[in-house]
């Protein structure tokens, strides 16, 4: 194996364990904001790695800079899906763990 | 006494190439009402602030005032035409400046500025210049003027006929505009196609797509006027010098998270915070939401102007944040540096004695 595969495999290893991490993350964390949590950190960066490390096994072609596009916009549409989640539960009133209606009585005067 | 207020006349000012018609027509109004009602009106030109830096904008705030003053001096001209030198004066004439301490961004977020205004002054009546647009046109919101009829106001809009910003037939946008997002769409087209920039096949499909996409997306794209180009250069190459240090924290955020979550006894401490971050405008608070969604232990759950609510999962969390590291480098990224100096979340809220 040449250095630019262990490169790869590396990458996609290290994909596969924060894509095990997201997914151990849904299921154990205890409420839909903290799941998000694993949703949008780990995930991302599971998938990012795992594009990351095919692009570097494409070596420098069009492919790989597709992959690089990729990435670039998994980094913006993730937190933006997991906001848009965040904040409907927010809306629908969905307490989180621990702390109970933290936001329920804020009175929101300029609210959006 | 209110009910005398109401003849009051409130007029928005921003830089428009129709504001000196309009005010003409708002003191003719201003004035008629007056001899109506046999006594004397005030006109107040009010000035939105956009959003800015607290101390840093001391250029934007003399610009402003230099605009109140100019149209007073407009005004004071019309009236002086409507009832002749030397007669005591129908209209009164007072100016602010509004917005400056917030975050004000939609057309909704103006008319509750100048609504506040209006209130606090009891004025009822509101002139519009057509081609003053605060916040933008952005076809998904509600106009300015709808914003303003819908808190009570009688609106106004000032007869002025506009003068004709080149735009495209059959459209809403400029060319400015048009041919900024077509290049941009057909260089990434291309770009995406392997940049055979020779090949005949890949321009004609370049050309139709990127021209689709222009004319669809356009006017959600550019919210207003097209941005400066040295501006952008230099938010780009910040931009550039953030990536890393951004990348650096989502590592360290996920080892944290991958440590908590494969624990075997969970230690999570999850709860919500809130602050306002120091930042200002929709690319700034959007690139700060998603760089505290994607950074250790926090995920932003809302976001009305520049008030955030936080969730934090694990206890360091929350530190971090108000250490205010990220919203430092974010104020960086799009202001430059000496925006750097804001104090802190915690140290702004220590100011303000705890909350």
């Amino acid at each position: 194996m040449t250095p630019v595969e262990y490169l790869a495999a590396a990458l996609v290893i290290g994909g596969v364990f924060f894509g095990f991490v997201a997914t151990v993350g849904l299921l154990r964390l205890p409420d839909l904001y903290s799941r998000l949590h694993a949703a949008s950190k780990s995930d991302t960066l599971g998938s990012v790695l795992a594009i990351a490390g095919t692009a570097a096994a494409l070596g420098l072609t069009t492919e790989s800079m597709k992959m690089l596009f990729l990435v670039l916009f998994l980094f913006l549409t993730s937190p933006t899906a997991a906001h848009a989640i965040a904040r409907a539960g927010k809306e629908q009133e969905v307490d989180p763990v621990g702390e109970e209606a933290a936001w329920r009585d804020e009175d929101g005067g300029e609210a959006r | 006494m209110a009910a005398d207020h109401e003849r009051d006349v409130l007029v928005p000012v921003g830089d428009s190439e129709t504001l000196r018609r309009t005010v003409t027509y708002a003191v003719e109004r201003a004035h008629e009402a007056a001899v109506d009602a046999g006594e004397r009106t005030t006109i107040h030109f009010v000035f939105p602030a956009r959003w800015r830096i607290y101390e840093t904008d001391r250029e934007n705030v003399a610009s402003a005032s230099s605009l109140l003053d100019r149209v007073v001096a407009w005004a004071e001209e019309d009236l002086d035409g409507l009832i002749g030198e030397d007669q005591i004066a129908t209209v009164a004439f007072e100016t602010a400046t509004v917005g400056t301490d917030e975050y004000v961004f939609s057309p909704g977020d103006f008319a509750a500025v100048i609504a506040r205004y209006a209130d606090a002054n009891e004025v009822g009546r509101v002139v519009v210049d057509p081609s003053f647009r605060p916040g933008g046109s952005v076809p998904l919101l509600r106009s300015f003027e709808e914003e303003l009829a819908e808190r009570g106001f009688d609106v106004f809009e000032a007869p002025v006929t506009r003068q004709t910003r080149r735009r495209l037939p059959f459209t809403e946008i400029g060319l400015p505009e048009f041919l900024l997002v077509f290049a941009a769409s057909l260089l990434f087209y291309l770009a995406l196609g392997g940049w055979h920039v020779t090949d005949a096949y890949e321009l004609v499909t370049g050309v139709a797509t990127a021209g689709v996409v222009t004319l669809t997306l356009a006017r959600v794209t550019m919210k207003s006027e097209v941005p400066r180009l040295r501006y952008i250069g230099a938010t780009v190459l910040r931009m550039a010098a953030y990536t890393p240090i951004l990348l650096w924290e989502i590592t360290k955020a996920n080892v944290a998270l991958a440590y908590v979550v494969l624990h075997p006894s969970l230690p999570i401490e999850p709860r919500t915070v809130e602050f306002d971050a120091a930042v200002w405008g929709d690319m700034p608070v959007t690139t700060l939401a998603n760089s505290i969604t994607l950074t250790p232990g926090t995920l932003t759950v809302d976001v009305s102007r520049q008030h955030f609510i936080v969730h934090a999962l694990i206890p360091d969390a929350e530190d971090d944040l108000l250490e205010g590291t990220l919203e430092r480098l974010v104020r960086f990224v799009f202001y430059g540096r000496e925006s750097a100096r804001i104090p802190s979340p915690l140290e702004r809220r220590d100011d303000e004695g705890g909350s």
